[in-house]
This record gives C-alpha cells, structure tokens and sequence, in this order.
C-alpha cells in the first residue's frame, strides 16, 4: 500500500465511509501500526482545526427575503417558472443528448426565433459597450442631464429615471442602432455590475414579455410596455435584475411627467 | 409552476440556503459574488425543479449545491478569475506532497498561512470537497453528484486536500511554539 492509499484508507475510514469488515481490520491494523495512527491522530486534529477556524456561513437576511420575493413572483406569473432559454452551464448536457429537454425546449423556439437576431444585436451592443470607451455618450447619474442629451439625437425623448436611491445609479447614456433603427441605451451600475438599458418607442401595444435569456453569461431581459420596447443587458444576478426592471416599469408609467 | 409544486420547491430546497450561502463563499472571491451566485442557483434550480428525482429535503441538499457549485464555476469562468491559481490539472495537483522539492516548503509566505489561506490557496477543486464534507457534512457518493466525479476521484481529493491543509496547519503551529 502507498503512503497515499493509506491516508486515503485512514480518511474514509474517519469520515464512516468504509465498510464494516473493512473498517474493523484498519482498527485492528492501526492498533499495531504506529505510522498509521499517528496519521489518524494528524487527520483528527485536522478535522477539529476546520470545524474549530472555518465558519459555516448563515446566509443574510437581506438574501432570503429576497429569495422569498422572487419565489413569490414565480407563484404569481406561472410562465415564469417554465419558459426559459436553458443558461450556458446547461448546453454542455443538452450537447450530450439530454434531447428530451431539446425538444421540450423546440416548441417555445418559433417565436423566439423571430427575436433571436435583435437578442443577439442586444448582446452584441452590451459587450461592445464594456470595451474600454464605448459605454456611454454622456456621463452624468442626472436624468435632467441625460434625458436632453437626446433631444435631436433622436426622433423620441425617452423617460429616463435615476434609481440611485434604490441602488441602481444612472451612469449615462449614449446612441446605439438596433432592429434598423437609432435607440436610446441607459446605462446603470449596481455594485460592479453595469446594465445596459435599450428602449425605443413600441409600434404594437403592450405586451411581448419574454422570460430571461442568458446567453454567454449575460442576461437579457425584454418587454414592450405599451410605449416603448424594452431590453435589458447584464452580467448582475437575475433576481436584482429583474427587480431593476420592476422599478424602470414604474418609471416608465411615470414617464409623462417628465417629458418637455 | 402550480402553487403545490411550489410549495414543494420551498419545502426541499429552502432549507438548504445557509448550506448555499456556506458553499458560495468559499467558492467566490466575496460576499457580492456569493449572493449572486445563490440567487442565480436558485433561480436556475426554480427552471430545473422538474427534472428533480428526489422526495425529500435530505435529497434536495446535493441537489441544490450542485447547481450552486456549478453557479459558482461558470461564474469564474466567465470573469476569467486566475486569481494566484493555476488551471486545476488532476495529475499536477495529485503529486504527493513529499514529492515536493524541499525549497518550496521554505518560502516565507508558505510557511505563514494559517489554516484559512491554506484552503483559499487550494485549487478549487480540493477546497471544494474540504467543504463539501467537512462544512456541509456531505458522504462521498453525494459530494461525487455535486462534483460530478466518480468516487475513486472524490476519496483521492479529499486525501490529497487534507494532506495539504494538515501541513499548513503544522507549519503555522511550529511558528507558534
């Protein structure tokens, strides 16, 4: 036996892994073997150092509530708990074979496939936008300053809204061209996440809500609120991202208010 | 999802978010991260809960932690975080501690780390079974589910993981007396 699989040996047997017959011929082996139990001695100490200096965490309030809110918006939209683009981690397995969910997935494609181009202009411009230079036109965290830096720039005045009080701070904005055709994008931070914010006006009326999609690492989110046409771009967690779309929302409705 | 599935979704894996929480840190660089990736986990766990096979909590917990491990994994891929540590590589990392050249153990910074920069400084894929067992209480067959490697892998790790720390430990109390 190897100095490794003994230690190895010593480990299972310690951890109550090894099976009976087994773990009485160490006992009798490590009661003649001085090299043996003195591993045994060193593995103990060891285990009781770890559960003495490395702490299991209790995850923050802050982080369950939030849990339960999203869990409680799931409840609410049903469509929500389903309709998913599988995230990147998942591909791996579906390249496997899992064809069952493929195919379970194929019949939500057709419509997704109508937007999959502007999804992929969207990623396009979000990453373009994280090169050094190129997120923003105008620098400012006031929507006053921002929002008349479209004027003439655009053929709309999009509602723009500083969430700096609810975390999510207005950085700028800057021009994109999306779908053929000049869109405004707003760009917010939460933490060292950025989030780009594209909208235009809506031809149709409200509706067109997808569920997220994440495709490589980002997510994207995307609804028509009747006004305007909505995409959003980012690496942050899709829980606070979709409560940063909640809070666009209300701006959205409150929009008028702020219009020239 | 219908309220009962999700009554059930709360049931089993609600209970496990500290045990999330607990894996997370260890796994990300900071607390921002490891909310992230346990929102992300259970997000991805809400998409996924169909395909659960289990009935019960206890079942739940290898389960959940996967997700957030796997959470936690391509969220450092995607940041592309080298940190101090080199791609894991079974074979390098495996080589037995003794095999080291004799000068490596004498490096200044080596010989200081306590206990909890010797499992930071650990390949990702030995602080993980360190956790996975010693933090979360997993048995092998569960921390190879979570891990996605055989047994043989998992008991090899686990060894070789803890041999490490135990020299770290030795040398931080040879510093001490």
């Amino acid at each position: 036996m190897t100095p490794h699989d003994m230690r190895l040996q010593v480990d299972a047997y310690l951890d109550g892994e090894l099976a009976a017959q087994d773990a009485r011929e160490l006992e009798q082996h490590l009661k003649e073997c001085s090299e043996c139990s003195s591993v045994r001695d060193a593995r103990a100490a060891l285990s009781t150092a770890i559960q003495r200096e490395l702490p299991a965490f209790t995850a923050p309030e802050e982080l369950r509530s939030q849990l339960r809110e999203t869990l409680r918006s799931a409840k609410k939209s049903p469509a929500a708990g389903r309709r998913i683009a599988p995230p990147v981690w998942r591909w791996g397995a579906l390249a496997a074979g899992v064809m069952l969910v493929a195919l379970g997935g194929w019949e939500l494609g057709s419509r997704r496939a109508a937007d999959s181009a502007l999804t992929g202009q969207v990623l396009a411009s979000h990453i373009r936008s994280l090169m050094p230079g190129h997120l923003t036109d105008v620098v400012s965290s006031d929507q006053h300053t921002v929002k008349p830096w479209f004027n003439g720039k655009l053929d709309f005045s999009p509602p723009v809204s500083d969430f700096a009080g609810k975390g999510y701070p207005l950085i700028g904005g800057r021009l994109d061209y999306l779908g053929g055709r000049p869109v405004a994008v707003l760009v917010y931070q939460r933490r060292r996440h950025l989030i780009n914010v594209y909208l235009w006006p809506s031809a149709g009326g409200p509706g067109g809500e997808r569920s997220p999609v994440t495709r490589q690492g980002y997510h994207l989110l995307h609804w028509n609120s009747g006004s305007y046409v909505y995409w959003l771009a980012s690496d942050l967690g899709l829980t606070e991202l979709t409560q940063f779309a909640g809070l666009l929302r209300g701006g959205d409705s409150a929009a008028p208010q702020y219009r020239p | 999802m219908d309220q009962p599935e999700l009554g059930r979704f709360e049931a089993i894996l609600l209970p496990h978010l500290d045990a999330a929480y607990t894996l997370a840190r260890y796994l990300t660089d900071n607390v921002d991260d490891a909310r992230d990736v346990v929102q992300d986990a259970y997000l991805r766990a809400l998409k996924y809960f169909e395909s659960f096979r289990g009935t019960d909590a206890a079942a739940g917990r290898p389960w959940l932690l996967a997700i957030v491990r796997n959470a936690a994994f391509s969220r450092r891929k995607r940041y592309r975080i080298e940190s101090k540590l080199a791609e894991f590589d079974e074979q390098l990392h495996s080589e037995s501690v003794e095999d080291l050249h004799p000068e490596a153990e004498l490096l200044g910074a080596v010989a200081r780390e306590s206990l909890h920069q010797a499992l930071d400084q650990l390949p990702l894929e030995f602080r993980e079974v360190i956790v996975l067992r010693e933090l979360e209480g997993l048995s092998y067959k569960e921390i190879g589910e979570v891990t996605n490697v055989p047994l043989g892998t998992v008991m090899s790790r686990l060894s070789r993981a803890r041999e490490r720390l135990q020299r770290a430990l030795g040398r931080a109390e040879e510093k001490l007396t």
